[in-house]
């Protein structure tokens, strides 16, 4: 495709729209339901409105709204990135898109070991997930990341992986694990059940706590500013204080905080389902199964072959 | 009043929405940006080393030429030499021939020489005696008045000369 017909220069806009307009749709949505003058309260998220459903209603929130845009907006980011791909003459973004597969390739290789090379995109998609969601709040928007379901979602299928690779290790093994002495078996299942739980409010708390702060920070520096500039005529009726410190606690709250928490969780999820299956082991038993089912076959054999030579 | 979930509030449909969509996060990922740039990269590499291959071939080739024309250059000095040998070898022995048969030649030409030399004196020194014989004759029949005209007169005077011959030889 020639890169700089029209058709290739509207495809570029129409991506980088569909980047864009999840965001300005999640504004919107808050502008249009934050009800004017509320005080400061430190709240789950927003529920837009309720579906009926079994075992439990669902609420459908701004954390799942705002998670579902980031997913939009993700999309659009890699179709605009793969966009216009070529061997010889890379485009700009082309470049980062190689560096970002390569670094994610490269860490997945040096954490998890080549058995895992095929995790690679799924490590990149919880990195993607987890950290734009976390970077939403600068937008002043909700960021899912800091609701326990979001999080909890994604800590739930990383279990789901850790078990299914015990499992395909060995069920015997993975089952006499939580046996190893006897005594602590409860404490087995507890730290079983613990790892999901740990990732999963570990990093909804820190983002939460990063919200959190900003709020009271903000809210303090409100107080304080009335307080100090108050009794000047026009100036004071503004929070001047405001300027300035919550910048910094949001560079360090919602942009740093925020990428390391997706870098911990994706780095968690490497190291516990890697060391959920030791290859070596599992290739060991492989082997020594194989040799077993051989020796049986050749024990059949040689049985038959006896009979024959008896009924000769 | 806007409804808020509480600060922490588990919803199983949440998270198995949350879950779902991690997934197809990944699904999407993986085909729509995963695969191309693996393929592309790959594509790269494999690109990369074609040329490489393609160069290392060149090099060999030319490696290989390179020797096969030294080896030839060398055999060409050889056989120059050769010839220059050959040529000098042929040149020697031709000179050689040509001087042997000048040497016949002018030996002949000598011999030649000589024996007509020889054959002029054997005709001179005939004729001298013809004539001695005839002036010894005349002398002899003016001496004598008379003819001297018989065969004994005519062998008594050859043998004469004959001595005479000798005594000129000795």
């Amino acid at each position: 495709m020639d890169r700089n017909s029209r058709l290739f220069k509207a495809v570029d806009a129409m991506l980088i729209a569909l980047m864009l307009v999840p965001i300005l749709v999640a504004i919107v949505l808050k502008v249009l339901f934050t009800p004017v003058g509320e005080g400061i309260s430190i709240t789950g998220a927003r529920i837009y409105f309720t579906i009926p459903m079994p075992l439990q209603d669902l609420p459908i929130t701004e954390a799942q709204i705002n998670s579902w845009l980031v997913m939009i907006s993700i999309f659009a980011l890699c179709l605009f990135l793969t966009h216009g791909l070529s061997v010889k003459k890379p485009l700009k973004r082309q470049l980062i898109i190689e560096w970002a597969v390569e670094k994610v390739q490269a860490m997945v290789n040096g954490s998890m070991g080549l058995t895992f090379a095929g995790f690679a995109p799924f490590i990149m998609t919880i990195l993607a997930l987890s950290a734009f969601s976390s970077l939403l709040s600068l937008f002043g928007l909700f960021p899912p990341t800091s609701d326990i379901n979001i999080v909890g979602g994604w800590a739930i299928l990383v279990f789901a992986l850790i078990t299914y690779y015990k499992f395909k290790c060995g069920p015997v093994e993975y089952l006499k694990s939580f046996a190893e002495p006897i005594a602590l078996t409860p404490l087995n299942v507890i730290s079983e059940i613990a790892t999901p739980l740990s990732m999963a409010f570990r990093h909804y708390g820190n983002v939460l706590s990063g919200t959190v702060i900003a709020v009271l920070v903000t809210t303090g520096l409100q107080g304080l500013s009335s307080l100090v500039l108050g009794w000047i005529p026009v100036v004071g009726e503004f929070p001047l204080l405001q300027i300035g410190l919550p910048a910094i606690l949001s560079i360090y709250f919602d942009v740093f905080s925020g990428c390391l928490q997706a870098y911990i969780f994706a780095m968690l999820t490497m190291m516990y389902v890697s060391g959920a299956f030791p290859a070596e082991k599992y290739e060991q038993r492989r082997r020594l199964k194989e040799q077993r089912k051989k020796e049986k076959k050749n024990s059949i054999k040689n049985k038959s072959s006896n009979e024959n030579l008896e009924v000769n | 009043m806007v409804q808020t979930l509480d600060v922490i509030s588990v919803n199983l449909w949440q998270i198995l929405i949350s879950l779902a969509n991690l997934v197809i996060l990944f699904v999407l990922l993986k085909k729509f940006l995963y695969k191309p740039v693996k393929n592309l990269l790959a594509q790269r590499q494999a690109e990369i080393d074609g040329q490489y291959k393609s160069a290392q071939e060149a090099q060999e080739l030319a490696d290989k030429s390179k020797a096969e024309w030294e080896k030839r250059l060398d055999g060409a000095q050889s056989e120059a030499e050769e010839i220059i040998q050959h040529a000098t070898e042929k040149a020697s022995t031709h000179g050689e021939r040509i001087i042997d048969e000048a040497r016949e030649r002018a030996d002949e030409i000598i011999r030649r020489a000589e024996s007509d030399a020889e054959l002029e004196l054997k005709k001179a020194r005939e004729q001298i005696k013809e004539e001695i014989v005839s002036v010894s004759t005349a002398l002899t029949e003016k001496v004598l008045e008379r003819e001297v005209g018989d065969a004994d007169h005519r062998r008594l005077i050859d043998s004469f000369i004959e001595d005479l011959d000798d005594d000129g030889n000795e």
